[in-house]
């Protein structure tokens, strides 16, 4: 007879099996990452530039990453585009602080073909004026619908405050968009796009000999020197609010200056991350979702750039919760810093933690973006069998000290919108 | 080609099983057949709000989310006009401890007044963050009771009024239980690596002993047929002007679907759609134009939306757009970009079933239209699909009389 009040056995996860992509120097600080074993018709290309935000106005530098299809000496945009229809080919173009990152998906047989034209489209960007018009006209307007939002206003104000006198803290102002210069643009790309290349990650069942297409085609674009990141952060503490009466929820962030997996503290804290804010089960969203209901939502996030990296709680609530949620999240810190997490709770966040990374490790596009997140910091695969191990280990004890050495009240950059 | 075993509980359970040894996870999804359209038009947002109880404890289990998290496991839910749908994604070694807390919760829920209370006000904050607090939040709110008149369709899934939510009380919840919230009104579906001959001993030993319950029948008011053109202004303090002409189209199982999904990638779904080229790029009428469509088990909407450029009226651009879709009716799509489309299409599908939980909502919904091998016959469908199709779809469906507007006024 079934007793439906125990629950079934289950099975502690030990070990994760990485499987790590063939790697392919292009030169001395590039190389070109590939994952062979799909075992499917499809395949994709990442394209990582050294053409991040920091390198220049954040207006020039978007909108050249948004223009990088715009058109070339042969072809306008159209024909571009509808030649990437053609060959049922999407791309996706993501910019950071870091870098842009330009991804190609297609079905394996039509991948290269697809790389070619648009490695070739993007080099050749001749970004015609008619098309820096109404780009900027879009980006404005956009601008214009992000400004109403209070989650835009509090995650500018925080970004003014977590990398505080930095070259990261640059906000774009409406203003920006009326002095943009075609100049400008075409000098960027010149600069960071047509030298900038640092790194490509191939997934897909291609042969060798298309493989071969890819590096030769991207050789002279290639950076020949390795990148340098900016490290000194330190946010700017205290507390910060944006009004806006007619809102009828408050955006709430509150973080601090953190580091990235270079740092010894990594695996610590981003388990002490989980617990706090990172899973529906956590101390935040118990809390201020599942008890009080003030919010839809609330997070926390150890977000990594290249030479550092910050920690961040999000959420939006109810305006006449604001006060209250902003007592709760420092209750939720205090409270770590000084009472021990029980062992139910942390046997439960590591069994979490370990079926979160098997489930981060399923399949040849998961292994491929778990190296890249390593990669990034000069480390490898064995990143992730000490992570393992050290979620086997951590103590009760450990958590509280990690908490109380990083999560400390004063030292948050406390923003509010609404 | 994505395999699948099918058979039912006598309870009425529909079960799906698609074994992949290749992953070393598996996913539980649990399709309900009740969405917003089965709810009452005095008390709308119930079918979501309920999809927020089943977290809230089961009849034996009080913590769900906490008991698959020391699986290893994790969890989640979507409610729309038509389903509410279930999952689970499990380490496969523990599929057991899925099957047992899914299998409880359709048993029946603990039904604390505490659950109810919370869930109430975090679907509130979730009304204002998604329809109020955002630019054009609301457009779903006024354009479905404009486009229908009569059938469900006509409220959104959050709900009609942030007061049926308040007002919802344990009566109700209980009720909605009952009706919809039985083994006849599901669809289970366990993908990923497991053994089925024990997979479907598990399934027996939790789902087989819920009592079985009648299929609730469903009988949603019939939208007439439309006959005039309808149109309607809202003054907002909105960036830009905004228009959202809504077409009725046929539902889900009906060609038009297939017919529309093509047309809307056509005229509306990026930079080399037609209505881009032409309202955006050439003549500069708007910012941004997009079309999509709902994809409804009933008669469904295709959904043209966009912003107006800097001093454009809605009457230039009302002029513009109708002469493209007069032209769209005389001669169709490019049998080239008809093909571009199609190969999109193709690729897309490739890349979704890549994963393991599409596949398994894939597969539950599917199973809903009628068969589940749906998953498998849909691209064909999509490759037959000709010139003619669209001529024909596109004069059936860009009529006047068959349109309703929305327009969205700034009014700062």
């Amino acid at each position: 007879m079934l007793d439906r009040n125990i629950a079934p056995a289950t099975h502690k996860i030990q070990k994760i099996h990485f499987v790590k992509p063939q790697e392919l120097w292009i030169n001395e600080s590039v190389k070109l990452l590939w994952m062979q074993d799909v075992p499917n018709e499809t395949s994709r290309i990442d394209l990582y530039f050294d053409a991040g935000l920091r390198k220049d106005r954040n207006v020039i530098v978007s909108l050249c990453s948004s223009l990088l299809l715009s058109g070339t000496k042969q072809k306008n945009s159209t024909q571009i585009y509808d030649q990437i229809d053609q060959l049922g080919a999407y791309f996706d173009i993501g910019l950071s602080h870091e870098g842009i990152l330009f991804s190609i998906f297609a079905l394996k047989d039509n991948l290269i073909e697809a790389f070619c034209l648009i490695f070739d489209s993007i080099q050749g960007a001749t970004f015609p004026d008619k098309e820096i018009a109404e780009k900027v006209t879009e980006k404005r307007e956009r601008f214009k619908i992000n400004s109403a939002k209070v989650g835009f206003t509090a995650q500018r104000k925080f970004q003014e405050k977590i990398f505080f006198n930095t070259p990261y803290d640059e906000l774009t102002q409406i203003s920006d968009f009326d002095t943009i210069s075609k100049k400008e643009i075409v000098d960027f790309h010149d600069k960071w796009i047509k030298k900038g290349l640092y790194k490509i990650a191939v997934v897909g069942n291609i042969d060798s000999k298309e493989l071969e297409t890819i590096r030769s085609r991207c050789q002279s674009t290639c950076i020949t020197s390795p990148i340098t990141y900016f490290k000194d952060f330190c946010n700017s503490p205290g507390v910060f609010h944006v009004e806006k009466k007619s809102a009828v929820q408050s955006a709430i962030r509150v973080g601090k200056t953190m580091f990235n997996k270079t740092h010894d503290d990594f695996f610590d804290f981003s388990i002490l991350n989980t617990i706090l804010g990172d899973y529906f089960g956590s101390r935040l969203m118990k809390n201020i979702r599942e008890d009080k209901g003030y919010t839809y939502g609330i997070g926390s996030a150890l977000a990594e750039t290249g030479g550092s990296g910050y920690f961040i709680i999000g959420t939006e609530v109810g305006t006449k919760h604001r006060e209250p949620s902003l007592n709760e999240i420092k209750k939720e810190m205090e409270l770590l810093n000084t009472l021990s997490i029980d062992q139910s709770e942390l046997k439960l966040v590591k069994n979490y933690l370990l079926g979160q990374l098997l489930k981060a490790a399923d399949g040849p596009y998961a292994m491929m973006d778990l190296f890249l997140s390593v990669d990034a910091y000069s480390l490898d695969m064995e990143f992730y069998n000490r992570y393992i191990e050290r979620i086997h280990q951590i103590q009760s004890d450990e958590i509280k000290s990690i908490s109380k050495k990083h999560l400390q009240w004063d030292s948050m950059s406390i923003v509010s919108a609404g | 080609m994505v395999e699948f075993q099918r058979y039912k509980l006598k309870n009425g359970l529909t079960v799906l099983l698609h074994p992949d040894k290749t992953t070393p996870m598996a996913v539980v999804n649990t399709l309900y057949d009740v969405g917003a359209r089965a709810e009452n038009e005095l008390k709308t947002g119930f079918a979501h709000l309920f999809e927020h109880l089943m977290f809230g404890g089961s009849v034996n289990i009080s913590e769900f989310d906490k008991e698959l998290q020391k699986a290893g496991g994790e969890s989640n839910a979507f409610t729309s006009n038509d389903i509410t749908n279930y999952y689970e994604i499990v380490p496969a070694q523990n599929i057991e401890t899925a099957l047992w807390l899914e299998s409880d919760r359709m048993l029946s829920l603990a039904f604390t007044e505490k659950s109810l209370e919370v869930q109430r006000n975090v679907v509130i904050e979730e009304f204002k963050q998604r329809y109020l607090n955002q630019p054009y939040g609301d457009v779903w709110l006024e354009l479905r009771p404009l486009a229908y008149e009569k059938h469900p369709y006509k409220w959104a899934t959050i709900g009609k009024d942030i007061s049926h939510i308040e007002n919802a009380t344990m009566i109700d919840v209980k009720a909605f239980f009952k009706k919809y919230y039985n083994p006849s009104n599901a669809i289970l579906c366990i993908s990923g690596n497991f053994d089925s001959a024990m997979i479907r001993e598990q399934i027996e030993t939790y789902f087989g002993g819920i009592p079985g319950g009648l299929k609730p029948t469903r009988i949603n008011p019939q939208e007439p047929k439309q006959e005039e053109f309808k149109s309607k202004s809202i003054d907002r303090n909105v960036p830009a002007d905004a228009f959202y002409y809504a077409f009725k189209m046929g539902p889900r199982k009906s060609s038009d679907y297939y017919s529309g999904d093509i047309m809307s990638d056509a005229i509306g779904k990026d930079n080399s759609s037609i209505l881009n080229i032409r309202l955006k790029k050439e003549l500069e009428l708007v910012t941004e134009i997009n079309a999509v469509i709902t994809g409804s088990l009933d008669d469904g909407l295709f959904i043209i939306s966009g912003k107006l450029a800097k001093a454009v009226s809605f009457e230039d651009l009302d002029k513009q757009l109708w002469l493209a879709l007069n032209e769209i009716k005389q001669s169709g799509v490019e049998a080239e970009k008809l093909k571009g489309i199609k190969n999109k299409i193709s690729t897309a599908k490739a890349f979704q079933e890549q994963g393991l939980l599409n596949r398994s909502i894939n597969l539950s919904f599917f199973e809903l239209l009628d068969d589940a091998n749906g998953i498998n016959e849909e691209p064909l469908i999509y490759q037959k699909i000709d010139a003619s199709d669209l001529i024909l779809f596109a004069i059936k469906t860009f009529t006047k009389t068959n349109c309703s507007l929305l327009k969205v006024c700034n009014n700062a």
